[in-house]
């Protein structure tokens, strides 16, 4: 190796120095309190202030979280009761609230209704029977019930006036009130959708996650699999596993399985997911140098390659719901899944599933209503997660 | 004035009478063009010699004009083989009083229910003009019933009695006989039945596909190019008489199938060599051509609601009718309503044969079946589902039946649940749990879970209802609903202690008619699977019943089988109906359920009350839907308005 | 480049092998088989079915042999380009299918532009006018789409066809035109009806594409040379087509792969409950009768184009897009 020859030492003093007097950095550029904030925020905050941003997503959030919340004290919301049935009251068509009666302000009341049989088209006619009010009541006694399986309780919300009828929905074929039923039916349809995307999780978080980190020939089994579940139209892969549940489980055995089916189809989008932003994370510095460390893998995985993407996970995760709930009322439709005595929405909608209620009992189609406003708040919901998921963009 | 008026009309009647000939030479208007090309003969030649004249069944039934299609929808391409059931032309076949009466056949000698002499039409011919004769007889019983490889499980059972074959004589070209040694009184309803015991063939067709004719070497290459497995294969697929499947099979029903399959749409035209006549001599059917259409089965109501057919019965059901009946006048239909033949509608079948001993125990104790029968509201069931039309029963014949009697319709139907409560205190289930259930003897709580094949709404309905009184009993009721394969196992296999389906099938039998539902004689038997399949196997399988009234219902039915006598017959029956009243063996609810048959303004000749039944009747079969007709006339006054 | 088409064709072979796998067992699942089904059904309608038809039958179909020598049968016929036969049918399996694939990938065909015409202005305007009232208003059409049960818009909207156009109820042409041959008239009855399967199918689509384009999209949109070219004076809508357009575009062939799954069994449901003759029902009814030969073969062909078109989208992905060629690898 030559000799390099070094430049000759200066022989003038630079011209900038480091001056040894104090100085504030404060006094260059002063933050302002917010951009203090902002910089000081933790991923978190971030996070929820980009959110904000997206101001139906903020609605939808709330009113998922009103509706979750119903399912916890479905029976004082309820009128009636899942399974109380009035056969004088069969394919009775909703019941309108007044306020006022013959100019007087009585308060919230419904009219009786008076049932006659047309027996040329064999059908129940129910006309308001305008005599007079029957005045609802609040936080009244109505059908006892066991609160959460444990506590005897028979306060609703709202109950009929003694003697009467409120039939806010209408009610079935045998006489069931629908708006009590859609109620009930919340909390099958609802958890399913949870439970559901929490088993796909779980699944798509390991399998993604093995495969994305170890890579080689684990990356391409779980690939080939992956890509074989997909390619599978969905609707015989669901209707043979359905069909695998033995018929003597019990209802809410045959709920799990329903769910965990739904949920074994669906993992893939996450496991992709996962295993890409392993793949690219793998090979940044900070996990290089966490490996050199000693760490073990779950401890890369779990403390420092994870926290880079779980908002992704959370906000696909939260897209998947909407598709978990539609696909439980698509095997009720089917005749699979989901069946009475079970109340679900897809109950509900399967049921009304025919000409009969479409020509003359629409009211019984009211609950794909709840199935709308729960999907769209999810979507919306899971938009305004997705847009907020990496807020250091 | 009046006096003349008679006199006109008596001479006029006479006129034509005497003017009328025997058979006229009208030719149905679509065929008249062929007829002049020369390709079909003439109707006097295409008539058997001696046809069967159809006389007015009915006051409304009128004498119709030709021409006119009819359309209607079913579910699946299979659903084909309904033209078969609804044409309804068979050796013998009932008529509307369930008369069996020679239909195909000119005459039938009976002697002892032993020896049947067939007697059939000479000049009666297939629907491509083949001539129709013994030979079609024979060819089906040597070449067919009794070839190793075409019936390698021998002959049919209603052609056996005790497994004993009959003896087969070809008389002449038009005469045949069977002759057992026992007598079998089960042959002439089976040649009657809907979906019918064929023992003739259109020979001259199914030789090409045999190997005894074209040789077995041929036979096979056929079958090969047709992408079969064997000339047997072949041949069976060819000869599918009540599939109805096979446009180029001769067949001698009304009407003829002229689409293969697949399809979402049949055409079936007239057949030109049909046997019967109406009064006027002019050959039948009326109407020159039938549309069947194929579409989803839920959509059929609606369908039918928009006028999409001239006539349709199936698929449509009680539900529908407020629907159907909101269209009448913009499509220019109208509603009925025929009873059905069901002895119930819905009836429960208590396991007698379930694994569980206790649940067992407990469905072979009358008492048990009693009390679940006496804890049923059914006018709230009778009021709720069937709109108060229906009739609270138990599961036996209909009203309209010859062997109907009233107490059996009234046994154990009374909601009373006093008594039922009694009954269940007196087996000594007295013990009861915290929630009120009773205990079994082993002690687990009373839940009876009953199967349903999960398909109807109206046996969900029906048991909801249910639940609900017989909580009162101390017994908690659960519906399992499954598939129906799978609730059929789950029965036959005894793990089901209880399941629900339709009543007794024939809600209108006759003497002659087969009892063979009030005993166990078949494994389909909901309530008896085992010791059903012990009878049906000859005593092979299943178990051997056990109880005296079940032992003493299998003697009936043999003595049944063996009698010679009407009178023998008919209190047979009446001693059966009996046991399987007061013993509640199945559970019926309701009767008299009502079915909605939706018919054109303009098409004549449907009954306007009508039963409907499969068997015997033949849903439409039995009302003759070759003599329905389209009535243009009305169409054209009612469009001129 | 070739080597990777290579690899993936090569890929497919173990795919479609454990799919068949997976489909033969799928069918066998359900207790029971095409017989028995065959026979509950008569059963429920009342007929009887002599035992001895019964057992031949069941020999001639093959349904008393062990599961494992029924497979093998299937699947060499299916190499050999025999499908097997359709027990409900009686006959071959391409034969039952031919007649319904036409109509099959017409609908899915135009199904598939639908969603495209929709989704594609929408996910754009969502896209440039984030957070606007019409980025949410437009969004929530397309959501609309998925979030209404379809065999439930289906029936409610074939009955306002019915009731106010006079439409006919079900199927995807007047009943008098089956069968016939082509004609103007059968032509437009064809679109009379099938813009209801298609709107309801293609809505259900739209969601996910549109919520796709969107964020691609705005990723794009976010980039330094988009600025550039705006900080250059370069209009916005030129901006957007020559250049964020162009890489958005890329993703909309890919999407064939996630969407052609979709719109198959998307439109199964909506075509059972409209009576479409298509092979949705069909399939349907076969797996529900177990009429093994008629599925299995057509699941197989399901699966097979699903996986080629996935493949074709992938190569065509990375045809399209330097990037990834450069970059050895698909990603996503």
């Amino acid at each position: 190796m030559s000799t390099i020859e070094l430049p000759p030492p200066a022989t003038r003093e630079a011209d900038h120095f480091v001056s040894t007097e104090p100085f504030d950095p404060g006094s260059a550029t002063r933050l302002t309190p917010e951009q203090e904030r902002f910089y000081l925020a933790s991923q978190w905050k971030l996070m929820w202030w980009k959110f904000k941003l997206h101001r139906v997503a903020v609605v939808s959030g709330i009113i998922l979280l009103l509706m979750y919340g119903s399912t916890l004290v479905t029976e004082i919301l309820a009128p009636y009761n899942l399974q109380t049935r009035n056969t004088d009251f069969i394919y009775a068509s909703p019941q309108r609230v007044h306020l006022f009666h013959e100019g007087r302000f009585v308060g919230p009341f419904v009219y009786a209704q008076k049932k006659t049989l047309d027996m040329d088209t064999l059908r129940r006619v129910y006309t308001e029977d305008r005599a007079e009010p029957h005045p609802l009541r609040f936080f009244c006694f109505g059908d006892p019930y066991r609160f959460w399986g444990m506590i005897d309780m028979s306060v609703h919300i709202v109950c009929p006036a003694p003697g009467s009828t409120l039939f806010l929905l209408g009610t079935d074929r045998l006489g069931r009130d629908v708006l009590s039923r859609i109620l009930y039916g919340a909390r099958i349809s609802l958890t399913i959708g949870l439970l559901g995307i929490g088993i796909s999780f779980a699944l798509g978080l390991l399998i993604g996650g093995l495969a994305g980190y170890y890579g080689g020939w684990v990356d391409m089994t779980v690939q080939r699999i992956i890509e074989i579940i997909r390619s599978f139209p969905e609707l015989p892969l669901w209707m043979a596993l359905s069909a695998v549940l033995p018929v003597t489980w019990s209802p809410i055995l045959i709920y799990f399985g329903i769910t965990a089916i739904l949920a074994l189809l669906d993992w893939t989008g996450l496991a992709r997911a996962v295993r890409s932003k392993l793949l690219a994370l793998r090979e940044e510095d900070y996990t290089t140098a966490a490996r050199l460390m000693g760490a073990k893998p779950s401890r890369i995985i779990g403390r420092h390659l994870l926290p880079g993407f779980m908002s992704h996970l959370i906000a696909s995760a939260t897209l998947s719901i909407p598709g978990m709930i539609l696909g439980e009322t698509a095997l009720s439709f089917l005749g699979i899944g989901l069946r009475p005595p079970i109340t679900s929405w897809g109950v509900l909608l399967n049921e009304a599933q025919n000409i009969n209620v479409v020509a003359l009992y629409p009211w019984l189609m009211l609950p794909v209503v709840p199935v709308i406003v729960v999907i769209l708040a999810f979507n919306f919901f899971g938009d305004g997660l997705r847009d907020a998921a990496d807020p250091y963009r | 004035m009046k006096a003349l008026i008679i006199r006109i009309v008596a001479l006029a009647a006479l006129a034509s009478t005497l003017a009328a000939p025997a058979f006229a030479a009208e030719e149905p208007p679509s065929l008249a063009a062929d007829v002049a090309a020369g390709k079909l003969p003439p109707v006097t030649e295409r008539l058997p010699r001696v046809p069967l004249v159809f006389t007015a069944p009915r006051s409304d039934w009128t004498l119709g004009r030709y021409g006119g299609e009819l359309r209607t929808l079913q579910a699946k391409d299979r659903d084909i083989r309904m033209m078969v059931v609804y044409g309804y032309s068979r050796l013998v076949g009932y008529d509307e009083q369930l008369h069996l009466t020679p239909d195909i056949l000119e005459k039938v000698d009976n002697v002892d229910s032993r020896t049947f002499t067939l007697h059939l039409r000479p000049g009666h011919k297939w629907s491509d003009g083949k001539p129709f004769t013994t030979e079609d007889f024979r060819y089906y019983w040597e070449d067919v019933a009794h070839n190793k490889e075409l019936s390698p499980f021998g002959l049919p059972q209603a052609l056996l009695v005790n497994g004993h074959p009959p003896k087969f004589e070809v008389l002449d070209a038009t005469t045949v006989r069977f002759t057992w040694v026992e007598p079998n009184p089960m042959f002439l309803p089976a040649l009657a039945a809907p979906s019918p015991l064929y023992i003739y063939r259109p020979a001259h067709y199914l030789r090409q596909f045999h190997a005894r004719y074209v040789g077995l070497e041929k036979a096979n290459a056929n079958a090969v190019e047709a992408g079969s497995r064997s000339w047997a294969g072949l041949h069976q697929k060819k000869d599918e008489q009540f599939r109805f499947d096979n446009p180029d099979l001769p067949t001698l029903e009304p009407w003829i199938n002229t689409t293969p399959l697949p399809a979402t749409r049949f055409v079936l035209v007239r057949n030109p060599y049909f046997h019967r006549v109406d009064a006027n001599g002019r050959q039948l059917p009326y109407i020159d051509k039938i549309i069947v259409g194929i579409t989803d089965d839920k959509l059929i109501p609606a369908k039918t609601g928009a006028g999409d057919v001239d006539l349709q019965v199936r698929y449509l059901r009680f539900d529908n009718y407020t629907f159907l009946k909101q269209s009448e006048k913009r499509n220019q239909y109208h509603v009925r309503l025929w009873e059905k033949a069901l002895g119930s509608q819905i009836a429960l079948y208590p396991n007698l044969n379930a694994e569980d001993p206790e649940w067992r125990k407990l469905m072979r104790d009358v008492r048990f079946r009693r009390a679940l029968s006496l804890g049923i509201n059914r006018h709230e069931i009778n009021e709720v589902v069937y709109f108060g039309l229906g009739r609270e029963s138990s599961n036996t014949v209909l009203q309209r039946s010859a062997l109907f009697r009233p107490e059996f319709r009234s046994a154990w139907t009374k909601f009373d649940l006093k008594a039922a409560n009694a009954l269940l205190d007196s087996i000594g289930l007295t013990r009861r749990d915290g929630a009120g259930l009773r205990l079994l003897p082993d002690g687990r709580p009373m839940e009876l879970i009953i199967d349903t094949s999960g398909e109807s709404t109206e046996e969900t309905d029906v048991l909801e209802l249910i639940r609900d009184s017989w909580r009162q009993l101390g017994i908690a009721m659960f519906s399992r609903p499954s598939q129906r394969e799978v609730f059929r196992k789950r029965v036959f296999s005894g793990k089901s202690m209880m399941s629900i389906w339709s009543g007794m099938s024939n809600g209108i039998p006759t003497a002659d008619m087969s009892p063979g539902e009030l005993a166990p004689t078949t494994q389909e038997q909901l309530q008896w699977p085992m010791w059903g399949q012990y009878y049906e196997q000859g005593r092979k399988g299943g178990e051997a019943p056990t109880a005296p009234d079940v032992v003493e219902l299998v003697k009936l039915f043999e003595q049944w089988r063996n009698s010679g006598s009407a009178d023998e017959r008919e209190k047979i029956w009446l001693r059966m109906l009996a046991i399987n009243a007061d013993e509640v063996y199945t559970i019926g609810i309701v009767t008299r359920a009502l079915q909605p048959v939706v018919v054109r303004d303009n098409l004549r000749n449907v009954p306007v009350e009508g039963i409907y039944s499969w068997d015997p009747g033949a849903y439409f079969g039995m009302y003759h839907p070759d003599t329905f007709w389209i009535d243009t006339a009305q169409t054209a006054a009612a469009s001129a308005k | 480049m070739l080597q990777y088409v290579i690899k993936r064709i090569l890929l497919m072979i173990p795919t479609m092998l454990a799919i068949s796998v997976i489909v033969f067992t799928i069918i066998q699942l359900p207790p029971g088989n095409y017989l028995e089904s065959y026979i509950a059904e008569l059963q429920a309608q009342g007929e009887s079915v002599d035992p001895q038809k019964i057992a031949f039958l069941r020999e001639y179909y093959g349904l008393d042999k062990p599961l494992v020598e029924q497979y093998l049968r299937w699947a060499t016929g299916m190499l050999r380009g025999d499908f097997g036969y359709s027990f409900e049918f009686n006959m071959p399996v391409t034969k039952v299918v031919g007649d319904r694939m036409f109509l099959t990938v017409i609908v899915s065909f135009v199904t598939i532009i639908f969603t495209w015409a929709v989704a594609f202005p929408i996910g754009i305007y969502s896209a440039t006018h984030q957070y606007s009232w019409g980025d949410y208003g437009l969004s929530l059409l397309g959501f609309l789409g998925i979030a209404i049960p379809n065999f439930m818009l289906a029936l409610v909207i074939m009955y306002v066809a019915n009731v106010v156009f006079g439409t006919s109820i079900g199927g995807l042409m007047a009943p008098e035109y089956i069968g016939k041959p082509w004609s103007w008239d059968k032509v437009k009855s064809v679109l009379e009806h099938s813009w209801i399967p298609v709107v309801v199918i293609g809505t259900s689509g739209t969601a996910g594409m549109i919520r796709r384009l969107r964020a691609n999209l705005l990723d794009e949109l976010q980039k330094a040379y988009v600025v550039t070219a705006r900080a250059k004076g370069l209009p916005p809508r030129k901006v957007l087509r020559k250049y964020p357009l162009r890489m958005a575009l890329n993703f909309f062939i890919s999407d064939i792969g996630s969407l052609l799954p979709h719109i198959i069994s998307g439109a199964e449901i909506t075509a059972v409950v409209l009576s479409l003759p298509t092979t949705g029902p069909m399939l349907l009814n076969a797996l529900k009768s177990q009429d093994m030969y008629l599925a299995g073969s057509f699941l197989m062909f399901l699966a097979f184009l699903i996986v080629v078109g996935v493949l074709v989208s992938d190569l065509a992905l990375v045809a399209l897009d330097p990037r990834i060629r450069l970059q050895g690898g698909v990603a996503r």
